[in-house]
């Protein structure tokens, strides 16, 4: 604003600028008017929910029966929260989740990458058919091939390696692969893993879309295709590995379906949060001298727990989206 | 394998032209998502096709396959009473709920594009529906909490007091057609908002790849914003947009609120798993056409920079 001023005072003598300057000033004002009228609006139906469990975890058992405590409790207390870390064994959990979590998500993100690098920059026959049998891998859900891959995980025979020196051999070699990562962390491997095939389309759209003219200086300088894509192209998409990071680490993190199946015991959180409700009846079953206060605190517990769930996802996300804005104003190349 | 061969002989014999290479080194590049493909994907959905042409039942030593040929995908269309009405009712609403919710995103991620304060919050309160909707948290909310919400819509809690917009509106004297559309469309609102939170992150990634130079030198030019948005952004992240419409259509048909997802899902409970497929399949199917007419489609007009 300071500027323009200055820049008014020294082009007064053009006609009309002042009146222009004011147009501006008016249309900024309603711009930002609307947006943060938007913004509280919509925030508000999106907290909702979050509030809700928020308001409704740190009541005391008081506050639970009291029709007169609508949003702020009267008595706070993290006795739902104490409960829900001890049912939930939550740094137990937190930690078999993270190491599912971690390897997985760093070796998806890079294959996914480099297999939308494929997609995007190079020309083959069946790159197409190819291309449609990728869409169709983002809408069967897992449900449909549960059953086949289970059995495929339960005696692993390496890629049929193992079947084929069963034919030598006389003795099949499989092993069984439930209930270690390395379900997780061979199908991130080989482009399977949760979603993945949505990260190759991102990433083939967004490789797509970068201009060629990196790509052609590298190869002039003498990088062949595979040093080109690491160190010319990996290092210019930082805003889209950053988007996909956010989203395979979220996308790990809530998963329950495919960890409900491999796993049996070593529970990540997610799937401790959907037994938990089971785990209250258990214990108040073995507590008869406090069922009634476990009983008072199940749906507050829950929710508790629901938050506890939540919680390092937006941390995540806040510590990350800062970066990722930042990230993509710095590589300054592609824009 | 027949691609190191290939090389060698390239590399003896003759030297490939430039497009086997590109060829080559593009098949090198997609080779580990080609053999998860055929591993974990395609012989796993070969299996549960050919669960589909029998009838499992679960006898003395383990499960019971009986080849029954193509009956149970005769069933679903001519005896299943529910399946074929589900699946119409479920693409025509697809057809107007997916433009809504790419513009509704559209929109969200344009006005979360510039600095202003509390854009870090506002970026994380949209990020919200992409952390919780993804999990078991949201069936719980489901139970606990959107149950108040549906009912809001109706009317009857005080998050949307829609029945008073509506008589407001008819008071008024606006057309009841109009006025059910308008209603309909705000009871959606919070469904709207939770199906978008992809699509924003997606777009706003895309938003902040426009080089700033295009704006800059747009500006010199005199355009408007409206110029500038039709001429420069709407080009520029149709990519993006591409993208986001797929995805949309996509998660709106593999949503476990669809009905014919619910079908699927209560079918499978019930212990028919080859029936299940059965029907899972004849969608995916479909979905797929749907998919690939509408990248057909769009993605002519799409623009690449390069």
């Amino acid at each position: 604003m300071k500027a323009l001023k200055g820049e008014s005072i020294s082009k007064r003598q053009i006609s009309g600028f002042d009146k222009a300057i004011w147009r501006k000033r008016f249309f900024n004002f309603l711009k930002n008017l609307f947006r943060y009228l938007f913004i509280i609006g919509m925030s508000y139906v999106l907290l909702y929910p979050i509030l809700f469990l928020i308001s409704n975890a740190f009541r005391d058992k008081v506050d639970l029966l009291d029709p007169s405590v609508v949003w702020i409790p009267k008595h706070f207390s993290v006795e739902s929260f104490k409960l829900a870390n001890q049912i939930l064994g939550y740094a137990e959990s937190v930690k078999n989740t993270l190491v599912i979590l971690i390897p997985s998500v760093i070796i998806q993100t890079f294959v996914c990458m480099m297999v939308g690098y494929g997609f995007a920059r190079f020309r083959f026959k069946e790159r197409e058919i190819l291309f449609g049998i990728l869409i169709f891998t983002i809408i069967v859900p897992m449900q449909t091939i549960i059953v086949p891959l289970y059995v495929k995980f339960r005696h692993f025979d390496f890629f049929y390696i193992g079947k084929l020196m069963g034919v030598f051999t006389g003795k099949l070699l499989s092993i069984n692969l439930l209930d270690t990562p390395w379900t997780f962390y061979l199908l991130s491997a080989f482009g399977m893993g949760i979603r993945s095939s949505l990260y190759i389309f991102i990433f083939r759209q967004f490789f797509r879309n970068m201009p060629t003219e990196l790509e052609e200086a590298a190869k002039i300088d003498g990088c062949g295709p595979f040093s080109t894509f690491i160190r010319v192209m990996v290092p210019n998409a930082t805003g889209a590995i950053i988007t996909v990071l956010l989203f395979t680490i979220v996308w790990h993190w809530n998963d329950y379906y495919l960890s409900a199946m491999f796993f049996t015991d070593k529970l990540p959180l997610s799937v401790m949060l959907t037994i938990l409700n089971e785990r209250i009846d258990i214990l108040s079953n073995n507590n008869p001298a406090s069922a009634n206060d476990i009983y008072l605190l199940r749906s507050s517990t829950l929710e508790a727990g629901c938050l506890m769930v939540i919680i390092p996802l937006i941390v995540i996300y806040i510590i990350g989206q800062r970066y990722f804005t930042e990230s993509i104003e710095r590589t300054g190349i592609v824009g | 394998m027949a691609l190191p061969t290939a090389l060698k002989t390239g590399r003896q014999k003759r030297r490939m032209t430039l497009r086997q290479k590109e060829a080559l080194y593009g098949r090198l590049f997609i080779l580990p998502w080609l053999i998860g493909l055929v591993y974990f994907f395609i012989i796993p959905f070969i299996t549960a096709l050919y669960y589909t042409l029998t009838k499992i039942k679960l006898g003395d030593n383990g499960l019971e396959f009986t080849f029954v040929g193509f009956e149970n995908y005769l069933y679903a269309f001519t005896k299943d009473p529910n399946y074929i009405r589900t699946l119409t009712s479920s693409i025509v609403d697809m057809l107007y709920q997916v433009p809504i919710v790419v513009f509704f995103s559209m929109f969200v991620a344009y006005v979360l594009r510039d600095e202003f304060r509390g854009r870090t919050f506002a970026r994380a309160v949209f990020f919200f529906p992409v952390i919780i909707a993804s999990g078991v948290v949201i069936t719980i909310l489901k139970e606990n909490i959107m149950g108040d919400v549906n009912s809001a819509a109706s009317g009857s809690t005080t998050l949307f007091k829609v029945e008073n917009l509506r008589m407001i509106l008819v008071n008024s004297g606006v057309s009841a057609w109009l006025v059910n559309l308008f209603t309909t469309t705000i009871s959606h609102i919070f469904d709207l908002t939770w199906r978008s939170g992809v699509q924003i992150l997606l777009l706003m990634a895309a938003l902040h790849n426009i080089p700033k130079s295009f704006y800059e030198a747009a500006i010199i030019e005199g355009a408007t914003e409206w110029e500038k948005f039709w001429k420069i952004t709407f080009p520029m992240i149709s990519p993006t947009l591409l993208v986001a419409v797929i995805y949309s259509i996509i998660d709106y048909f593999t949503d476990y609120g669809n009905y014919v997802m619910r079908m699927v899902v209560t079918q499978l409970n019930n212990g028919r798993f080859e029936y299940s497929t059965t029907i899972a399949i004849v969608y995916f199917a479909i979905i797929l056409v749907i998919v690939l007419i509408v990248n057909r489609i769009i993605g002519r007009r799409v623009v690449y920079l390069s």
